[in-house]
Formats: C-alpha cells, structure tokens, sequence
C-alpha cells in the first residue's frame, strides 16, 4: 500500500472531533434568539460520532507526514462543507432543501467564498444567519493553517517559500505541525476579529451607523478577516453607513496580508521588514492600481461622485482582490470596463499567506520574474540569473512548481467554464460567456459573488444541480490549491 | 645613524611565494627557511646568504629544531591553508613574542581571524591580494600599475608613455611642460634596464615609463596626458568564476563598477550568480567567438582572465583582442609565462603569488614603514615610513637634499598629503612615500 490510508482516515477523525465542537456556537445563538437548537445538535452530534468511528477504525496519526497530507487536506475541506449543510437541511429551510444547495452554501461557508444560492438571506432564523458567518470564520482559521502549516510541507504550487514561517526543526507529523500553527497564530486571528467586531459594535452602540447592531457587528468580524464575503444582509455591506465601509475595508485588506507578516508586525513589533516584503508591496500596487481604475471609472459614468466614488472604487477593488465577495454597490450593473477589471482581480487574490483565495499574488510576482528571464535570456542564451525573492535565491522547482500551479489553475478554470456552459446549454438558465467565466472564477478563486444574476446581491440559486455541484467542486479545488486535488487523481500517488 | 634592526625571519615554504619573500628580504634580515623538498631548497641557498633546513613545517618538532624560539616574524607560506596554520600555531607554542604570518585562501579562516579567533597575528589570502592588484589597476586604466598610500590620499602610477600621448609632454624637457599636474611628481624614468631619477630637465619620450607619486586627482590627470581617451570603467568582464575570478569581481562591484562574469560550469556558475546579486553571469567557456559577438564582449572596457591555467587565459585574452578589447589583465601563475603574455599584448599581468609575497614582506620591514608597493616586478619598491628625528634629512630643503637612488615623491603631514616642491623642508614625524629600488631600502630605512 502506498499510502497509510489507516492513519489518515484517524487524523481526519481526530479533526472532525474537534470541529464538532463549534456547533456549540450556534447552539448559544439559537437559544438566546429562542430558536431550534436542534439542526445545530443533530450536526455537532453527528460529526462527533462520524469522528469518533473514523477514529477507532483508522490507525497511529503519528506516522502521517506529508504524502497523506494531500488526501488529509481533501477530505477534511470535504468533510467540514458536509457537516456545515446538515443544519441547513435539518433546519427545513426552503431555500436550501435541496442537498446540493445545502452543500453548496457550506462548502461556500468553509472555503470562505462568500457565494450564496440564497435569494432571501434575512428570511433566515438568527441562529443559521451566524452559522454562516460562523463557518466561514473556522474555515479561515483552517486556511491559516493550511496555508502557513500544511501546504508548504506538501511543497506545491511554489508554497515551500512559505516553509520558514513556522520556527523550530522541520517536523514531518502532519498533527504536530497542525497543531503547532494553530497555537501560534490563532491568538492572533482572534484578537483581529474581536477588535473588528468591538469597533463595529461602538459604531452600532454609539449611534453613528443605525444600522449596526451587536449580531451584525459580530457577523461581520467572522466574515472579513477570513476574506469571507457572507453578510447576513440581503444587500450586503450597502446598508451601513461609509464610516463603517471603511472600517470593514481596512480589516478586509488587513485580511488579504500573509498572516506571518501580521503576526511580525503585531507580536514581534518589525513593521520594518514587514513593509519591504515584495509580495506585500505588489499586493498594495494591485489594490491601488484597480482601485484607481474602478475610482475613475465610477467617477465618470456612475452617480456616485468624491468621496462616495473613491469608498465604493476601493472596497469593491479590495473586496474582489482580496476574494472577500462583500460589495456596497450593486457592482453586477457597471460599464464593460469596471467589470472586466473586477473579473481580472478575480485571478489576482492577495498576499498568499492569507486567507483569500484564487492565484495569489506571491505566485503573480514569481510568474513576472520567470517571465522577464526569460525574455532576457533570449537575447543572452548564456546568461545565468537566479530569480530572487526578498533578496533570497529561489530555486528552480519552487518556480516550476509556481508555473504549473498557474497552468493547472487555467486548465481547470477553462475546464470548470466548459462544464457550467454545457450544463446551462440542456438544463438552463440562460448565462451570457461573461456570466459563465465570472461565475467560474469567482467560485474557482474563492471570491463568492460574480456577474450578471451571479452578483454581488444576486444569487447562484438559478443554476441547476449539475452546475451547483461542479461549482461546488471548483471551491473546494481552488481553497486546497488546486495540487492537492489533482494529485490524488495520479495512478502514482497511490502506488508505492 | 638610525641601525636597521636586523630581524631574525622564520619562512616556512620554499615555493614561488617563499623565493620571492627571501629575494625581497636577503639582504637585510636573518632568514631561515624550510621546506620538505631539497629541489626548491638548494637554488635558494646557492643564489642567497640564508639558512635553509629540509623539515616539515607543520612538525612541532621539527620547528623546534630549527630554531624557531629566536624568531621575530615566523611567515607561513607554503601551498597548503591547513599546514600554515598548522605551522603558526606550533611556533606561537615555541616562540611566544613572535609574529606570525600565514598564507591561505580559506575563507574561513580569513573570517575568523577577522573575529580575532584564530591565534595568529596575520593572514594574508592569494586570492584577496590579487583582487586588490587587479581592481586597482582597472580603476586606473592607463597604468601599468599602480598602489595607494596614506587611506587613498596617495596614489602611486606606473604609466607607458606612447606616441598617442599629449605632444605637450613628448620631447621636451619636464620644467617646460606646461600641462604637468601639480600636486604630483614623476619620481622615476624608466627605459629598458636603465632607470633615471628625473629633474626639471628630464626629457620624456614614447617608449618611457613613468613613475608618478601624487593625489588621485593628479594621477588621474596623468593618465589622462599620457593615454589619452581611456576614461572611467563602468563594464568589465572577468573570465573565469574561480576564488581568484569571484574575489575580483566583487572588489570591482564594491566600487560600482558594473561586472560580467563568464564560468563554463553549470553549478559552479549558478553559485556565483547567487553569490553576487549584481554581476552578470554567463555559463559558457569565453572561447566562443559567436558568444563574444552576441554578448558585444568587445565592448567592455577592460577584461580579466582570471582562469586555472595560463595557456587557456592566453589564448582567451587574445580572442578577446582580435573582438576589440582594448584592456586586458591576466592572472598568470607561471612567472615564465608573463613574457609570453606581454609579448602577445597582455595590457597587465598580475602574479598571485608575487602578489602575495609582496603583502607578507610589508610585515617583515622596519615597523616605521606602513606599507610597501613592488614596481617593475622586484626591481623597485616604495616605501611609505616615518622619519626619525635623528635623521640627517630632517630640516633639509628638498632642492638640497642629496640624491642617490631614491626620490622622496610625496609626506603625509599631521594626517595630510603635502607634495613636496624644492623648497619645502622635511620635518621630524613626516610620513614620506619613497621611491627606491629595492636593494637599498635597508639604507633609505637607515638614513630617514
């Protein structure tokens, strides 16, 4: 046997133990609103029991080191977004009877998408409003993980870069290096989200924003952070009043910076090193470049003018870049050029050491270096030049593994296109090509909302089931970074 | 009177660089020097009045034997990093008040040493002297070589005097000169064999080669009068990405001037890429001719072969020469081969090991002498001491001053650079920087 099956199977359990505790959270909720608590138990009770015999049945965790960390990663985002529907389906709700509708807005949930199939989100009880958001808040937690721990051991798509983020000897035990960056930066993660929350909650509390009360001011912490994308508005983030925009803005571009350089910049106090980061410095260019363009745009052809045109061209720049999904304007009916500029954000994403998803730009910078090498070596067939990243040599699998990372995202990106069209072709509805490539991208790269019915204060609803579940498949491709997925696809990573 | 003090002089290593110490150092100093071959040990004691035992010098014993105890300086310069240190610190045990000296191209060793921990007084690296010879003569691209003095205050030139020269300077005795930079004195004329210590009425012609001692400015001017059009260096390419090539190049980097770097192997031409951030690196062997006209090779301003053997730097620095490099340098490490460079067009050849040796015989000289300079191979040397107040010189004009075979080109007063005119008068404490040939610096040290 290739793999030890048996013990990925227990650390999965192990896992799925653990996450059964936070049907606690909404449990809280439904009671204090005087609602069932019932889905939330039956979920939580569920997960525990399906934990527990994964647990007994599977082996040692302590021998699962990095080749079973592909299928561990794969099926733990697979199991979460499982467990994150059976409220929805247990609550009766009829917007998210459907099984595929269900799993969708949770894998939606735990890959901090932001993209709904519900078309009255208020009509929602309390308790499963904050389960969205609360979903989407652990997922972050997970990516944190994932991303600064798990991936960089499993060295794909170019994430080895990332591999000095966690100190000490390089461990090989998938549950001690799990475990060891949860301690490390979910402190932080914490603190970040209360904070959020206690501002928002002041500007509620004060009354300088009627509209934020203390559930959304906590709702909205869970979601921004993460780069989640999830209100329980139907329209969103547009209700609230600019102060408050601006203040989610800054926490959703906080969101979009590589965790590691917030916990230097937080605990060890090195604001210094932190602003000369090359990643960190492309990503502030992105954000303003596009916001500029958006600023501009609006400016000239929308009602919004001054201060009002430069908020909404930065939040929606930030929201899409960052592959959070909120939106303070119905961006679905901009001009060409503002929508395609958010489209093209949706292949950009941020720092990749955070919680948004999509290419990221660390891996955009590296693709410019190869690219420009090998323009020069052209012209100088001989010329030797290491591509260098924050002054450090990168080696030359890193930058292969960044470019087929690249290639395999547009392969599936292409491939996720043709499937929605296809399926829109016999079981409708009607998607203009633009509404299938942005629906395709904003699920793909983890942003939530797309174009056309698809927007920000749209929904997925429409689709068929053929179409949900593949959309479904292309947020869980795209939160796992792609590799994880296509691995276990090969004949040899089962062999021995 | 001043006495030399004779200095009882332990050299462990009888190669090119232990010859070239004992030629440097013979006549003045007591020399005992060791080495496990007889075949290098017997011409020296022929040709020189020294002490020769045939021993291994990294033997506690045997160093013990030979003397060691009464030494001075104890200098280790045999081929091999870990017998000098071997051998230095075996004698620091034997002879505790004596300096030592060692010869490595370990990096390692040069860093630790830096950090004070390595128990020896001095390390002097082949590869760092090299660099230093090299880089100072790109930085003057006119001169066949040149040295500063006094922290870059003085510099001392070695120029060729051709017929593309300014005509001001040709022909013409040196008072009438009227484009003669101040703050600069030629303090030799050398033709051939014959070497002459100008006066106003030195006339100089094409074929000559001038010594000139001045302010950087001044040299600078020089080069200016005697090649004109060479400018500043800002493109140099260095062939070869040995110690000896990378050590050029990033002293070259160092003062902004831009390098490219050619290293036929792979790794080794990637590591070097790594290393140095700014240079351009070629993996490819510089034999090339497609190569040297794609990459316009031709263009640079100087280049510098720096590889393993001397016949391969021969034959790539004249390819380079017939693609339109005007300036070339080559390392050579068989001193026969530097006639055949020179006669081929090598604009400058530098000698690791000569280079070498120089650095180590700086640290056998009278401690009042800061820093020698070699001119002409080891015919000449300039010296950079401080008079005693016992001097016979001191309080004398310039113009009075006796001359005999040695000129006085420039004094470092009270931190200053002051270039001397006829006038002026030599004052006790005076740094002076002497140009002399090398045979009297025991009585320059003496009189001064």
């Amino acid at each position: 046997m290739g793999i030890d099956a048996r013990g990925t199977v227990g650390l999965v359990g192990v896992l799925s133990r653990y996450l059964a505790l936070s049907a606690l959270v909404p449990i809280a909720v439904a009671l204090y609103y005087d609602e069932s608590i019932w889905p939330f138990v039956g979920a939580g009770l569920g997960l525990a029991a399906f934990g527990t015999v994964l647990r007994l049945w599977g082996g040692d965790i302590s021998h699962v080191g990095a080749r079973e960390g592909f299928l561990v990663v794969a099926l733990v985002w697979l199991v979460a977004a499982v467990y994150a529907a059976l409220p929805y389906l247990l609550s009766g709700d009829p917007q998210l009877a459907g099984p595929a509708d269900a799993l969708f807005e949770g894998m939606s949930g735990f890959t901090t998408t932001g993209a709904t199939v519900l078309t009255d989100i208020e009509a929602l009880p309390q308790s499963l409003l904050m389960w969205r958001q609360f979903t989407q808040w652990l997922g972050g937690m997970g990516i944190i993980v994932l991303a600064l721990a798990v991936l960089p051991r499993l060295r794909v798509g170019g994430r080895q870069l990332l591999e000095s983020e966690l100190p000490g000897p390089e461990v090989d035990q998938l549950a001690t290096r799990i475990r060891e960056a949860t301690t490390r930066f979910s402190a932080l993660y914490l603190a970040l989200t209360a904070l959020e929350a206690g501002i928002l909650g002041i500007l509620g509390w004060t009354g300088i924003d009627p509209e934020m009360d203390t559930f959304n001011a906590i709702a909205h912490a869970f979601t921004t952070i993460p780069t989640g994308g999830f209100s329980p508005q139907n329209r969103s983030i547009e209700p609230f009043a600019p102060v408050t925009q601006w203040v989610i803005l800054v926490f959703m571009i906080a969101g979009g910076v590589n965790f590691a350089l917030l916990f230097q910049v937080f605990v060890r106090r090195r604001l210094r090193v932190v602003l000369r980061d090359e990643e960190l410095r492309a990503y502030g260019f992105a954000l303003l470049a596009a916001a500029a363009i958006l600023t501009a745009e609006i400016w000239t052809k929308r009602p919004e003018i001054g201060e009002e045109a430069i908020r909404v061209g930065f939040f929606q720049a930030a929201s899409i870049l960052t592959t959070t999904g909120y939106a303070t304007v119905d961006f679905a009916l901009w001009p060409t050029l503002a929508l395609v500029t958010l489209v093209g954000l949706m292949f950009v994403g941020a720092s990749a050491g955070s919680t948004s998803g999509s290419v990221k730009v660390l891996r955009h910078v590296l693709m410019a270096k190869i690219l420009g090498r090998e323009l020069r070596q052209t012209v100088h067939p001989e010329l030797v030049a290491p591509i260098r990243l924050n002054r450090v040599v990168v080696d030359e699998r890193t930058l292969r593994a960044v470019m087929s990372f690249v290639l395999l995202y547009i392969g599936i990106f292409v491939a996720g296109t043709l499937v929605i069209t296809i399926d829109a072709a016999y079981n409708g509805p009607t998607v203009t090509p633009f509404e299938a490539i942005g629906v395709v991208a904003a699920t793909l790269g983890n942003v939530g909302p797309a174009v056309g019915f698809a927007g920000p204060f749209g929904s997925y609803a429409p689709f068929s089931d053929v179409s949900t579940v593949a959309l479904t498949t292309l947020m869980w491709i795209g939160r796992i970074e792609v590799i994880p997925v296509v691995v276990l696809l090969t004949r040899s990573y089962w062999r021995s | 009177m001043y006495p030399a003090p004779a200095v009882k002089i332990f050299i462990i290593g009888a190669g090119q660089v232990g010859s070239t110490i004992v030629e440097a150092l013979h006549g003045e100093h007591n020399l005992t020097v060791i080495d496990l071959d007889p075949a290098r040990l017997t011409p020296l004691a022929y040709r020189y009045d020294i002490a020769t035992i045939e021993a291994n010098g990294a033997s506690r014993r045997a160093l013990a034997d030979a003397g060691v105890r009464d030494a001075d300086l104890v200098i280790a310069c045999t081929s091999r990093d870990e017998a000098n240190l071997v051998a230095a610190t075996f004698a620091r045990i034997e002879a505790p008040r004596a300096t030592t000296v060692i010869r490595t191209s370990n990096v390692e060793y040069i860093e630790l040493w830096r950090e004070g921990r390595l128990d020896v007084d001095f390390v002097v690296s082949s590869e760092i002297e090299t660099a230093h010879a090299i880089t100072r003569v790109i930085g003057v691209p006119a001169a066949l070589q040149t040295d500063v003095f006094a922290d870059g205050q003085v510099q001392m030139v070695e120029y060729e005097v051709t017929e593309l020269s300014n005509p001001d300077v040709l022909g013409k005795p040196l008072r009438q000169c009227d484009l003669v930079p101040r703050d600069s004195r030629v303090v030799s004329k050398i033709r051939g064999e014959t070497m002459t210590i100008p006066n106003g009425a030195t006339v100089i012609n094409a074929g000559d080669r001038l010594v000139v001692v001045g302010s950087p400015e001044a040299a600078q001017a020089w080069g200016e009068l005697l090649s004109p059009g060479e400018g500043v260096v800002e493109d140099v390419v260095v062939f070869g990405g040995g110690q000896v090539g990378v050590a050029i190049a990033r002293q070259l980097l160092e003062q902004c001037i831009g390098v490219r770097l050619i290293e036929p192997d792979r790794e080794r031409a990637r590591r070097i890429a790594e290393e140095l951030p700014d240079a351009r690196v070629y993996q490819a062997t510089g034999l090339d001719p497609d190569f040297l006209e794609r990459e316009r090779i031709g263009q640079a301003q100087a280049a510098v072969f720096a590889m393993r053997e001397d016949s391969k730097n021969h034959y790539a620095a004249t390819l380079a020469r017939v693609h339109g490099v005007t300036f070339t340098i080559a390392i050579v490490h068989d001193p026969i081969a530097r006639e055949v460079y020179e006669h081929s067009g090598v604009d400058v050849t530098v000698n690791p090991r000569q280079v070498t040796a120089e650095e180590i015989v700086r640290f056998a000289h009278d401690p009042r002498t800061q820093q020698v300079a070699m001119v002409e191979g080891d015919r000449f040397e300039v010296l950079d001491l401080t008079t005693s107040p016992t001097s016979g010189y001191v309080g004398l004009r310039f113009r009075d001053m006796p001359i005999r075979g040695a000129v006085i080109g420039a004094i470092v007063r009270d931190g200053k650079a002051v270039f001397p005119h006829s006038d002026d008068v030599l004052q006790a404490g005076d740094r002076v920087i002497v140009f002399t040939e090398s045979s009297r610096v025991a009585d320059v040290e003496r009189v001064l």
